[in-house]
């Protein structure tokens, strides 16, 4: 019964987006227009408008770049430093050095809203796609490294043990077991660091104006000074929302196992 | 094959002392037990030869070669681990040759090497399996073709046989005896377990806190130990002990029905420290009845049957003597007394074992 309920409310917005993406621009103000043919004649203007958009699509490739780049640039510095963090003792403690990472995401991203704009002014990178991937990076780089070191935690000592003696060297142990073992972690991590860079809306809209504004900027910058362009904003919302949701479907089975962040380890 | 010499090696952790003072000189292709209970060093020890510790004091050679500093790889040793320890997403081929690919030997020599060893082991039609669609019996040679097929100088074993059942357990222990003859490679094996530990090794070394207790064959760690411990430690059921009065005439006895002859040397032995109260010391085994007629020893151990545990081929009991002692017997079978008989038994007076009571050492 729970689950009904939450299942609609989590669905209902989804509903509305699909509903007003085939109204005309007047229909999404008709309150009585619900059900497509029966209480309004559904059209595909509003999409042809937005995929004719050039600034649309160029949004949608800002999205696309900014988010797969930040995955790869996070990915690529927080693994190794997550497994050093696993697998060595510090002289200061690790557990102060995972800490200082978690500061990062406990603080309210808003408050660095405009010392970061400061920073990108003056170091060039205002709209550009470089600056937000610099810019999502360092919030998700401290979440993927305490992630990835409680993953690395996991893999059995032995093994690396025996990697050792059977005469690998560290980075081999990292590259050739540790890495793989981890496997179901990683992509994990991967999908929660390219979900968030996807739909990060804050940042994007102060940092960015046309070049390297991503969907959800655009989103945002789609009130017009006559107001909301809902079956366009519809429109936006769907492409928006698709390929997060089109990757979790494939990738459903590390989700579940991943997101137990090895509680139970196979 | 090599010969392993470890000299005066110490570990120690802060102010906790994992291993003490540690020698040892192995004869080429020597298999050398070290057993002792859990905590004792012994892994410890193995895991320094192996460079997974690094030494505190002291100084290992393998093959003549001061191994201190070296990384694992430099040593030329392979190890089976407790759990195996395989890489759970590599197959057993992945295993097996992941020594061999790291060391970029050509591909060809590699696949022929794998083989060989998988030959050796049975294990040649499980190549393309991964590990978690083996049996645990299955595991252990995989483990052991890992270890075998580089070809090292030296064998290390922690535990190899405590994770598989007890009659897969029997079977391995030959095998792994059989194994290590064959190819003839110098191999330390840690165990827990005594019965390994003396039906496997060439030498054992038998360890308590940090320290070697007594290095000897088997045979003369049964027959000749050096303290109370290791004479407990070694022979299944324990060493019976029972602290008693040194009287006239080498007799020692503990109450009326404990009563022991020493041999002449040992009662010189003991008077020459004065002793007035020592450790006796009598294995189960060599308990027997006394039967009428008898032209058995002097020697009286006389009880009350408590408890009665029927093992097959052999009989233990468990026997009260006098007001507070407890021993066991291990009788033949077809010797089954019933709970609360009397029981007059004896033991041949080179079956005595004495030990001083202040340093718990052996007086032979």
């Amino acid at each position: 019964m729970i689950a009904i309920v939450a299942s609609i409310w989590v669905l209902i917005p989804f509903f509305w987006a699909i509903i007003n993406s085939f109204k005309t621009f007047e229909a999404t103000f008709s309150a009585a227009a619900i059900i497509p043919f029966l209480n309004f004649q559904p059209t595909l203007d509003s999409w042809k408008e937005v995929l004719g958009d050039p600034q649309s699509l160029n949004s949608l490739l800002s999205s696309a770049i900014v988010a797969v780049g930040t995955t790869l640039l996070v990915l690529l510095l927080g693994t190794p430093a997550a497994y050093s963090l696993a697998r060595y003792e510090f002289p200061w403690q690790s557990k102060d050095i995972a800490l200082w990472f978690l500061s990062q995401r406990v603080m309210p991203p808003v408050v660095v809203l405009v010392p970061f704009y400061i920073i990108m002014v003056q170091l060039r990178l205002i709209d550009t796609w470089s600056g937000l991937i610099l810019l999502y990076s360092t919030f998700n780089l401290a979440f993927c490294v305490v992630i990835m070191r409680d993953i690395f935690r996991d893999v059995s000592k032995d093994v690396e043990e025996a990697a050792r003696i059977e005469g690998a060297n560290l980075w081999q142990i990292f590259w050739m077991i540790a890495l793989p073992l981890s496997l179901d972690g990683l992509i994990v991590t991967a999908i929660i660091v390219f979900a968030f860079s996807w739909n990060e809306a804050l940042f994007a809209s102060a940092l960015t104006s046309q070049h390297a504004s991503t969907l959800p900027a655009f989103i945002l910058a789609s009130r017009s000074t006559r107001g909301v362009n809902f079956n366009t904003a519809a429109v936006n919302t769907i492409i928006a929302i698709a390929p997060p949701v089109i990757m979790s479907f494939f990738v459903q089975r590390y989700l579940a196992r991943g997101l137990s962040f090895g509680a139970v380890k196979g | 094959m090599a010969i392993v010499e470890i000299e005066k090696v110490s570990k120690r952790y802060g102010d906790v002392v994992a291993v003490q003072n540690f020698t040892l000189t192995t004869k080429d292709g020597e298999f050398v037990v070290l057993v002792g209970p859990s905590g004792c060093g012994k892994t410890t020890t193995m895991r320094m030869v192996a460079g997974l510790e690094s030494i505190t004091e002291g100084s290992i050679r393998i093959a003549g070669r001061d191994v201190a500093g070296m990384i694992p790889r430099e040593r030329d040793v392979a190890m089976v681990f407790q759990n195996y320890a395989l890489f759970p997403h590599m197959n057993v081929f992945g295993n097996m040759s992941f020594g061999l690919r790291l060391r970029k030997l050509p591909k060809q020599q590699i696949e022929n090497q794998v083989r060989k060893a998988a030959n050796i082991l049975g294990i040649e039609n499980l190549l393309h399996r991964k590990p978690k669609e083996l049996s645990g019996g299955q595991r252990q040679r995989v483990a052991l073709g890992r270890a075998i097929v580089r070809d090292p100088q030296v064998f290390l074993m922690d535990e190899p046989l405590s994770n598989i059942d007890a009659k897969l357990r029997v079977e391995m222990r030959g095998e792994i005896t059989k194994l290590q003859r064959r190819l003839g490679v110098t191999t330390f094996y840690v165990t827990h377990d005594q019965v390994e530990a003396m039906s496997m090794g060439d030498r054992v070394v038998v360890m308590l806190e940090g320290q070697i207790q007594q290095v000897g064959t088997p045979r003369d760690l049964y027959r000749k130990p050096m303290n109370r411990y290791v004479a407990g430690f070694i022979g299944s059921p324990a060493m019976n002990f029972v602290r008693a009065h040194v009287g006239e005439d080498g007799i020692v006895s503990a109450g009326e029905d404990f009563r022991l002859f020493m041999r002449g040397p040992v009662m010189e032995a003991v008077r020459k420290r004065g002793l007035s109260e020592v450790w006796t010391g009598v294995r189960p085994e060599h308990l027997k009845i006394r039967r009428q007629g008898d032209a058995a020893s002097k020697n009286v151990i006389r009880g009350t049957v408590e408890v009665v545990e029927p093992q097959g081929s052999t009989t233990l009991i468990q026997l009260s003597v006098g007001n507070d002692l407890r021993m066991h017997a291990l009788l033949e079978a077809h010797l089954e007394p019933a709970v609360g008989e009397r029981l007059d038994l004896w033991v041949g007076d080179d079956a005595v074992y004495v030990f001083d009571p202040a340093t718990d050492q052996s007086i032979q």
